[in-house]
């Protein structure tokens, strides 16, 4: 597996000549939280729980050359470390929890005290390393990408049964609510759920695993019967058309050999104490 | 299409284009559903031999846009002439061995997409300037306060089959009916530029890609199923869109022959009529000139 020190910078919000974007109910709003820095927002909130649009909870992490950008939205991935290099929160150590796509954003979460003194323009490195790595044992139908070879260990997923990868996961969701992301390349972008309330009167957390069925995210993402993705909720929900809370694909292949569970007790995803940030 | 209330007073705009060069960068492939990676034509530049009426897939091509592919230099300009452009509306060419020759407006994409007859197209080359007649963005229904219109020029509305029906409703024809699960790249974008490139429409790929979509032709209306395309583009349960067929065949995963949009509203307010002749073709063919 190979390393790269990547130079992040914090993303400062930004916005059009109008203010405006239109909902989907035909209503104009303002989108606040949509990318930047974004405090009081973090794993284990319900993606609905902000009146924002794609809000991320950290810091969003750019680059300003577009292809600089682009290599480092798809080389971080989630659980990488990321260490901020100026400023006043200069030491403070990060995590990747994601990414999101179009230009490419990294989303890093830091201790809210730390995160409070992140100012957009602070640099971060971000030591990148997982793309290309497969867990030992692993089907050979199923892709694995955008994650940590740590984080992955941690997450609750079995691969006892030869290979094969039983999952415990927040919801279930079809492919027909796949949104924004369909069509792309899943180790740069994030998928958006088209949800509006949590799926099946449940709850949806930042940091949740969720399935997508019928969802091939191999190469780019697309429709496949019987193939199932595994994603990590990355980004709140979105009043727009088309777009909503956003996973980070993981895992996908067919669902023969990926058993995604919905009812064990076992389903935390990513949290704030697996990552040692609280 | 019979409405018994006429449609608001328009603008009428002339736009400047050119036709765009095809493009394509040093690493050359691209990727299709199975993990092969492959380098076809179909983006810019023009298009010979495929027009409404015509299969969308079968080419050994990635998305495919037939005819001329059409772009402003300027940003700005650009994103006015591809909001502003409506299906339908007649292009002209402006100079070049083809000057004076028209054809029309079959949808957009990335670039706004003109078919013109065949020996026209046989004389444009990138670069070649054309004008655009826009009219038809803020076409609005009187007795259907529900649906709404965009992207369609306000003669070709005239032109369709359907209107009010004795119920109220609006009835439109179309030559196929896509399941939600077909949505893929141009998801969560706006309705007035590009189009939704529909899955499960990669003939000669595995069965399990398919979503019954491969028989599409260029021009085709074809009504999205649990779509809502009045503010952008999304999902929403009992919604229907109306959209033309503009591009075909793709190989890269999650794309396909794309919909412009043309309607969009609440499932109840339209009368859906599957006709094998909702084509382009059938209501702007012959061409200008042709009979």
């Amino acid at each position: 597996m190979t390393t790269v020190n990547l130079l992040g910078i914090a993303e400062h919000a930004r916005l059009g000549e109008s203010p405006y974007r239109v909902d989907r109910d035909g209503a104009p709003y303002v989108p606040a939280g949509d990318g930047g820095i974004v405090l009081d927002f973090q794993l284990g909130d319900s993606v609905f729980s902000l009146h924002a649009d794609h809000a991320a909870p950290g810091a969003c992490l750019v680059h300003p050359d577009p292809a600089a950008r682009h290599a480092l939205t798809t080389f971080a991935c989630i659980g990488n470390p990321a260490q901020v290099r100026t400023g006043p929160a200069a030491g403070a150590q990060g995590v990747v929890l994601g990414k999101r796509g179009e230009e490419g954003r990294v989303v890093v979460a830091l201790q809210s005290e730390q995160l409070a003194l992140l100012r957009p323009g602070d640099e971060l490195l971000v030591r990148s390393s997982g793309q290309g790595w497969r867990p030992p044992r692993l089907d050979s139908e199923i892709a694995v990408g955008n994650i940590d070879p740590a984080t992955f260990a941690a997450l609750p997923a079995d691969l006892a049964n030869g290979g094969a990868a039983a999952i415990a996961v927040r919801a279930a969701v079809p492919s027909k609510l796949a949104g924004n992301g369909i069509g792309r390349p899943a180790v740069s972008w994030d998928l958006d759920l088209q949800l509006t309330e949590p799926p099946d009167g449940g709850q949806l957390l930042l940091g949740d695993l969720v399935a997508v069925t019928d969802l091939d995210a191999r190469y780019n993402m697309g429709y496949r019967r019987g193939f199932v993705t595994i994603g990590i909720v990355v980004h709140g929900a979105s009043p727009l058309p088309g777009h909503g809370p956003g996973i980070t694909p993981i895992l996908s292949g067919p669902s023969s050999v990926i058993t995604a569970d919905v009812t064990s007790e076992g389903r935390a995803g990513l949290t704030l104490e697996a990552l040692q940030l609280q | 299409m019979k409405l018994t209330a006429s449609p608001r007073r328009l603008a009428r705009q002339v736009l400047a284009g050119e036709i765009w060069p095809a493009l394509a960068d040093r690493h050359a492939y691209r990727v299709d559903p199975d993990g092969r990676p492959f380098v076809l034509p179909g983006m810019g530049a023009v298009t010979l031999g495929v027009h409404c009426g015509d299969p969308a897939t079968g080419h050994a091509s990635d998305h495919l846009e037939p005819g001329a592919s059409i772009r402003n230099r300027d940003s700005g300009a650009n994103m006015a002439l591809q909001y502003l452009t409506c299906v339908g509306n007649r292009v002209q060419v402006a100079a070049g061995p083809a000057a004076g020759a028209s054809g029309h407006v079959i949808g957009q994409h990335a670039y706004v997409l003109a078919d013109f007859p065949e020996p026209v197209l046989a004389q444009l080359a990138p670069g070649d300037p054309v004008t655009v007649f826009a009219v038809g963005q803020g076409l609005a229904l009187a007795d259907h306060p529900q649906i709404v219109v965009k992207n369609c020029d306000p003669d070709l509305l005239a032109a369709l089959p359907g209107g009010t029906a004795a119920d109220g409703r609006l009835e439109v024809h179309v030559a196929a009916r896509v399941p939600a699960e077909a949505i893929g790249a141009g998801a969560g974008m706006v309705s007035e530029y590009a189009n939704t490139d529909l899955m499960g429409a990669y003939l000669g790929l595995s069965p399990d890609l398919s979503l019954g979509l491969e028989g599409l032709r260029i021009g085709d209306l074809v009504c999205l199923q649990d779509s809502d395309h009045r503010y952008g583009r999304g999902y929403r349960n009992g919604y229907l869109t109306i959209g033309v067929i503009s591009t075909g065949q793709c190989m890269v995963f999650g794309h396909g022959p794309g919909p412009s949009t043309l309607m969009s509203g609440p499932a109840d307010a339209f009368r859906i009529i599957d006709d094998a002749d909702a084509n382009l073709a059938t209501w702007l063919h012959p061409w200008p000139g042709e009979q």
